[in-house]
């Protein structure tokens, strides 16, 4: 029986391991054993993206992912976004346009939101709608939000040469 | 959620030796979204959980064969498959559908092999992949057969797989001159499950022929409307036969209630649900 395994992976850009039990979630383990609390379990069925983390460049719900399937891959949370004091665009965008309130939600907006610009520079109004719809923002900033995603799209357009993401 | 035995064989071969079919506490693993949620709410205690991650090429590719069939393994995540180049290019309507399915988080993990083995009658793909052909291959001690996707699901939950076999991959054949829409309403939020989904196909030769009209999520599991193909068959589009398919349609339907919906709501929707499926292929471009 193997209930407990060692997992390695890369976590914001540095090795790490732990030692995990087979049921613990991706979202326990990044909590308990490393005290990164920015992705949160609120309703604890890939409902409403409070746990969001990007696996290998992909955003998941981080309450629906076995620990164990993150040994070998790449994860990056929100503590990983910023180089040092600089902010990235999009946690910028969130902050200049408000797009918070309680902030609860706001690490897996942002999380989603890198991933929508890494596919999609220059997404429509429509294409963001759609894309964050599995996020819910329960203090009801998604005006503000929405109007984050547009100036990140701008934000990062004008930092990038030839204005297209890389 | 309980501790449990997790398996992660190299190989198909290796997969299915570690099945218990008698014991319903081992059961294949793949993305893990659906099972998560069972294990979650302590529905399922698992004894063993086999991996399919590593079992093997074959389980993670996608691939158009020389004759334009569409070839996709277990394992290919739904976000694969609703951004693959060729999936794209001849079969639109796959990741047409696949954008509206659950949330980009979902996609991103769960895989074509768990859609369909899990059987939850809600599911987007089973009406789309029932009205263009597709069949699964399974492989099980005995070696492999392939079955249509068309009666794999035999009621809530319940496949024809057996305890000692895998879905290894589906087999989508060309779309050819095949016009094809699925069309869907959540009666929720935008990204709840369906109240109903609707799949159509036909061969275009100026008529419709062969057609295929698909009910899913309003079923017990997904369900064709003959009537209402028979209908359409050897006609061409016009209001009238919208009008008239969605009627039948409606007629025959076994719809069932839920939180989505009563069964006299769900049969307004199939009346105009299925004309809006058949509007939609009818307008989009025929495959070359
Ligand atoms: C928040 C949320 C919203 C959703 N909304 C929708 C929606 O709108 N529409 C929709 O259609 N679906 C929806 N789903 C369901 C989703 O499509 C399924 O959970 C997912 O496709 C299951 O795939 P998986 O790879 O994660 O399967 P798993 O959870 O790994 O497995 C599911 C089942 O399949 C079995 N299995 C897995 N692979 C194989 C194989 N190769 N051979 C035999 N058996 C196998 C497992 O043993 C298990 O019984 C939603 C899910 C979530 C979590
Ligand atoms: S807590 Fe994971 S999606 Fe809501
Ligand atoms: S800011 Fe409070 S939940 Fe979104």
């Amino acid at each position: 029986m193997s209930a407990t395994r060692r997992i390695r992976f890369t976590l914001n850009g540095q090795a790490a391991a732990a030692e995990i039990g087979t049921h613990e979630t991706l979202v326990e383990v990044l909590r308990d054993r490393f005290a990164l609390f920015g992705a949160r379990e609120s309703c604890s069925q890939g409902l409403c993206g409070c746990c969001t983390v990007l696996v290998d460049g992909h955003a998941v719900s981080g309450c629906l992912f076995l620990a164990a399937a993150a040994d070998g891959v790449k994860i990056q949370t929100i503590e990983g976004l910023a180089s040092g004091e600089r902010l990235d665009p999009v946690q910028e965008a969130f902050l200049e346009c408000g797009a918070f309130q309680c902030g609860f939600c706001t690490p897996g907006f942002i999380l989603m939101t890198r991933q929508l610009l890494d596919e999609n520079p220059a997404p429509s109004e429509d294409e963001i709608r759609h894309y964050l719809s599995g996020n819910l923002c329960r203090c009801g900033a998604y005006p503000e939000i929405i109007e984050a995603v547009k100036l990140a799209s701008h934000k990062v357009k004008s930092r990038t040469p030839g204005g297209a993401a890389p | 959620m309980t501790p449990f035995d997790l398996v992660e064989p190299p190989s198909l071969g290796e997969a299915l030796k570690l099945l218990e079919p008698d014991d319903s506490a081992v059961r294949p693993l793949a993305g893990g979204t659906a099972l998560m949620l069972l294990m979650k709410s302590g529905f399922f205690r698992p004894k063993r959980l086999v991996s399919l991650r590593a079992a093997g090429e074959r389980l993670a590719r996608i691939r158009i064969e020389p004759n334009g069939e569409l070839r996709i393994g277990a394992m290919v995540r739904l976000a694969a498959l609703e951004w693959a180049p060729e999936v794209r290019r001849d079969f639109p309507v796959i990741g047409h559908t696949l954008r509206t399915l659950a949330n980009v988080r979902v996609r991103n993990v769960a895989t074509l092999g768990g859609h369909l083995a899990h059987a939850d009658p809600h599911s987007d793909l089973p009406p789309v992949l029932i009205a263009l052909g597709a069949c699964l291959v399974l492989a099980g001690p005995r070696g492999e057969r392939a079955v249509p996707v068309e009666g794999f699901a035999t009621g809530h939950y319940e496949t024809v797989c057996k305890g000692d076999e895998l879905i290894v991959e589906a087999t989508i054949p060309p779309l050819g001159r095949r016009r094809a829409a699925y069309a869907k309403c959540t009666t929720r939020s935008a990204d709840d499950w369906p109240a109903l989904g609707i799949a159509v196909a036909w061969d275009d030769d100026g008529a419709i022929r062969s057609p295929r009209i698909v009910l899913g999520a309003a079923t017990e599991r997904p369900t064709r409307l003959k009537a209402a193909e028979a209908l359409i068959a050897g006609r061409t589009l016009d209001g009238a036969l919208l009008t008239r398919a969605g009627e039948a349609a409606a007629e025959e339907a076994d719809v069932v209630a839920d939180a989505r919906g009563s069964v006299s709501y769900k049969k307004q929707l199939v009346k105009v649900y299925v004309a809006r499926a058949l509007r939609a292929a009818g307008a989009g471009p025929a495959a070359p």
